[in-house]
């Protein structure tokens, strides 16, 4: 019995990125609750980070990839696939505790445990990305869920803060106990919490349909909240735009990448046989209606928006909805496709994460104490009074919008082409998508021209850049990730499709 | 009258129901607290019930045992952030929570 | 059937009639004298004072959250407690990792001065 949960040493290698967050942690709130002044907290935990995604890197190779101790094996998958995720994660929360290092220093606002919030935040999103069964998706659900809730109302005297935190908190757990129903009906329907279990039961046709229909339904429900798709998505703007800015980069990669991982695997693993990956009766009839609704929804709302940060947050409605079009791709019965699309996917989360890090970390440079940027009026003038600021802001909208040759365009090429490669059907969506990146263009060209072309009203108030080493870092690291994912997309495409094949 | 699964799963229901109903009506923050707090707890009567029918092993029984320990610290940090809206706006109303709008 | 349940309803049926019974007789045969004593509520003894919706104070809250969120934990060595010999010493190392994360969060509960009544 010993032996066959401990496994070997070797065993082991593959949970090193979990266990160096995890351990990262605690190493945190030890070193927060016995140094007296301010210690590095922003290094150590992006140093932990950091580390933890490159061995992830290295391991999503497949190079030194071993099967994990057999206790781990039915709860956690550590093969390429999550090992990708583990280092997009942690690259986004990474570089979130950069910006944070920068912004909470600045903004007088550095309390120790934020650092912990992103690092224990973070191990749950990668729970969450390697689960294999309806418990550790829960579990990994809630870990990332809590941290990232307090961290959206961290700041203790402002109403707005509280409030965001409050909504967020309350429909995130009213999602989370609809998951929850979800998951015990599926568990009911099936006998199994595995997903292996679920799907072979659902292929061998032993499940009880209502219940698991249901079930499935109200799980989907669950997950997509989280990645904030239309009709789930009332909560973003606000907690959004009341969370401090570090929390809010957080929230839209990490926790995004995290809940669409979770959602590949549940669909791959469990969904798709031919009666429920259906077009007409199964999840895609579904999902494929709420892609048009959120992209539709998602980029005429941000068009709207005098504030940036909410212009950000509902394009981070947008982008959902354009990886959903990835994900509804999976109906395609071709294995060929369905590969392309999970890449697709995966490369599309990565390319975000640094543009969205990017975009957020310019809005945070641009800022400076009691002189925070959130509106498109703060931005007037400031790229012609501080080029070298406003330039990865650029930067990070053309990458948003699409545009050739940074990493998010490529992210939506695979992504769409994926979905006309699947056949006729889903031509309708990418049509809608194309369209409404269009819209896309008109509200981060805003930006630019507000930076460039403007000036700012007589006697306003003048945003002024701030100076911190942590956030330049982060600036550096994702600006040059951007280019380098759009120029030389090879390395990082190829890696995806090989994690995508094993799908382990 | 033998007390079947279809009974608990009934129960279940209705209490998540009351849950979800309660939530989406009731505009106290606490009382939105205990009605997802009630959705939370219908949902281990389910996997409890499920397990007695299907006892080839524990795992309904051990994901409600999870599903207590998260409960407990979703309600501090919910309760925590309840606290924390309080002492800035003095009301409990996710109504009144209404600055993000303007 | 629902036989089964018939002596509990039968039960059910007599506690009530009796009950409801007694107080009627009561109210009925019995003389009633109110004097300010009997007014005031009956609180063991003592004298009441105050109003009953007073507001505490929050640290009642952050000690009773303390309290609930570390005491949900004993949920987890029950079961392993019952099959420990089973698990082995890897059984027992995991025990001990569990119980020293929870430690460190105590640790760092206490030196944040969460424990602290008088600050």
């Amino acid at each position: 019995m010993t032996a066959s949960l401990t496994g070997s040493m070797a065993s082991w290698v593959p949970l090193m990125p979990l266990l160096l967050v995890a351990i990262g942690g605690f190493a945190l709130l030890v070193v927060d609750a016995l140094s007296d002044e301010h210690a590095e907290l922003a290094t150590l935990s992006s140093v932990v980070l950091f580390c933890a995604g490159a061995l992830a890197a290295v391991l999503a190779t497949g190079k030194g990839l071993v099967p994990p101790p057999s206790g781990v094996a039915p709860y956690l998958a550590v093969g390429q696939m999550s090992q990708f995720w583990n280092a997009t994660i942690c690259c986004g929360a990474g570089l979130s505790a950069l910006l944070a290092g920068g912004y909470l220093h600045e903004h007088a606002l550095e309390r120790g445990e934020f650092y912990a919030l992103i690092v224990f935040s973070a191990f749950g999103a990668m729970v969450l990305a390697a689960a294999t069964d309806l418990l550790s998706i829960f579990i990994g659900l809630e870990t990332m869920s809590l941290g990232v809730y307090s961290m959206v109302a961290y700041r203790r005297g402002s109403p707005r803060a509280a409030e965001g935190g409050l909504k967020y908190f309350l429909l995130g757990s009213f999602a989370a106990a609809v998951l929850l129903f979800g998951s015990a009906l599926i568990y009911g329907a099936t006998g199994h919490t595995d997903l292996a279990g679920i799907g072979q039961s659902v292929r061998d046709g032993h499940a009880n349909l209502r219940l698991l229909i249901l079930g499935m339904l109200m799980l989907l429900s669950g997950l997509t909240f989280k990645v904030s798709a239309v009709p789930f998505h009332m909560w973003t703007p606000d907690a959004y735009e009341g969370a401090v800015t570090p929390a809010t980069t957080f929230m839209s990669v990490v926790v995004k990448t995290a809940a669409f991982a979770v959602l590949l695997r549940v669909i791959l693993t469990c969904f798709s046989d031919e009666l429920s990956a259906s077009l007409r009766t199964g999840w895609p009839g579904m999902l494929a209606p709420m892609a048009a609704a959120t992209m539709i929804l998602g980029n005429f709302a941000a068009a709207r928006q005098a504030n940036v940060k909410r212009m950000l947050a509902y394009s981070s409605i947008a982008h959902a909805g354009y990886i959903l079009v990835g994900v509804v791709t999976l109906y395609s019965g071709d294995e060929q496709v369905r590969q392309t699309a999970v890449s697709g996917v995966m490369f599309y989360l990565l390319a975000y994460t640094v543009s969205n890090v990017l975009a957020f970390g310019s809005l945070i440079a641009l800022g400076s104490y009691a002189k925070e940027a959130v509106s498109y009026e703060d931005l007037a003038g400031a790229g012609r009074r501080h080029p070298l600021a406003a330039l990865p802001f650029v930067l990070g909208v053309l990458s948003l919008m699409g545009f050739p040759p940074t990493a998010g365009f490529l992210g939506k090429w695979y992504v769409f082409s994926a979905a006309i490669a699947s056949g006729n059907d889903l031509l309708w969506l990418v049509i809608v998508g194309v369209l409404s990146s269009v819209v896309g263009a008109y509200y981060y060209l805003r930006v630019i021209v507000y930076l460039f072309m403007k000036s700012p009203e007589p006697g306003a108030a003048i945003a002024v850049p701030m100076r911190s080493g942590y956030v330049v870092l982060a600036l550096v690291l994702s600006g040059y990730f951007v280019l380098k994912m759009g120029v030389t997309p090879a390395p990082y495409i190829d890696l995806a499709l090989s994690a995508a094949s094993k799908l382990g | 009258m033998q007390i079947e699964l279809g009974h608990y799963l009934s129960l279940s229901a209705i209490v998540f129901g009351i849950g979800a109903v309660g939530f989406l009506v009731r505009r106290n923050v606490l009382v939105q607290l205990m009605s997802i707090e009630l959705m939370l707890n219908s949902v281990n009567l389910m996997l409890v019930a499920f397990n007695r029918y299907m006892p080839d092993n524990h795992a309904g029984q051990l994901f409600a045992f999870f599903v207590i320990a998260i409960a407990a610290a979703e309600a501090a940090v919910g309760l925590a952030i309840v606290i924390s809206m309080f002492r800035l706006r003095k009301t409990v109303h996710s109504d009144r929570a209404d600055t993000l709008r303007h | 059937m629902l036989s089964t349940y018939l002596p509990a309803l039968l039960m059910l049926v007599v506690a009530t009639v009796f009950a409801v019974g007694i107080f009627t007789l009561t109210s009925v045969l019995g003389t009633k004298h109110m004097t300010p004593e009997k007014a005031i509520p009956y609180e063991s003894g003592s004298e009441s004072d105050g109003a009953n919706q007073i507001r505490l104070s929050v640290k009642f809250y952050l000690t009773a959250i303390l309290f609930v969120v570390f005491d949900i934990e004993a949920v987890f060595l029950y079961p392993w407690a019952s099959i420990f010999r089973q698990l082995g010493w890897f059984g027992l190392v995991e025990m001990f990792a569990f119980i020293g994360s929870l430690a460190i969060t105590l640790l760092y509960a206490w030196k944040k001065g969460a424990l602290e009544w008088e600050k």
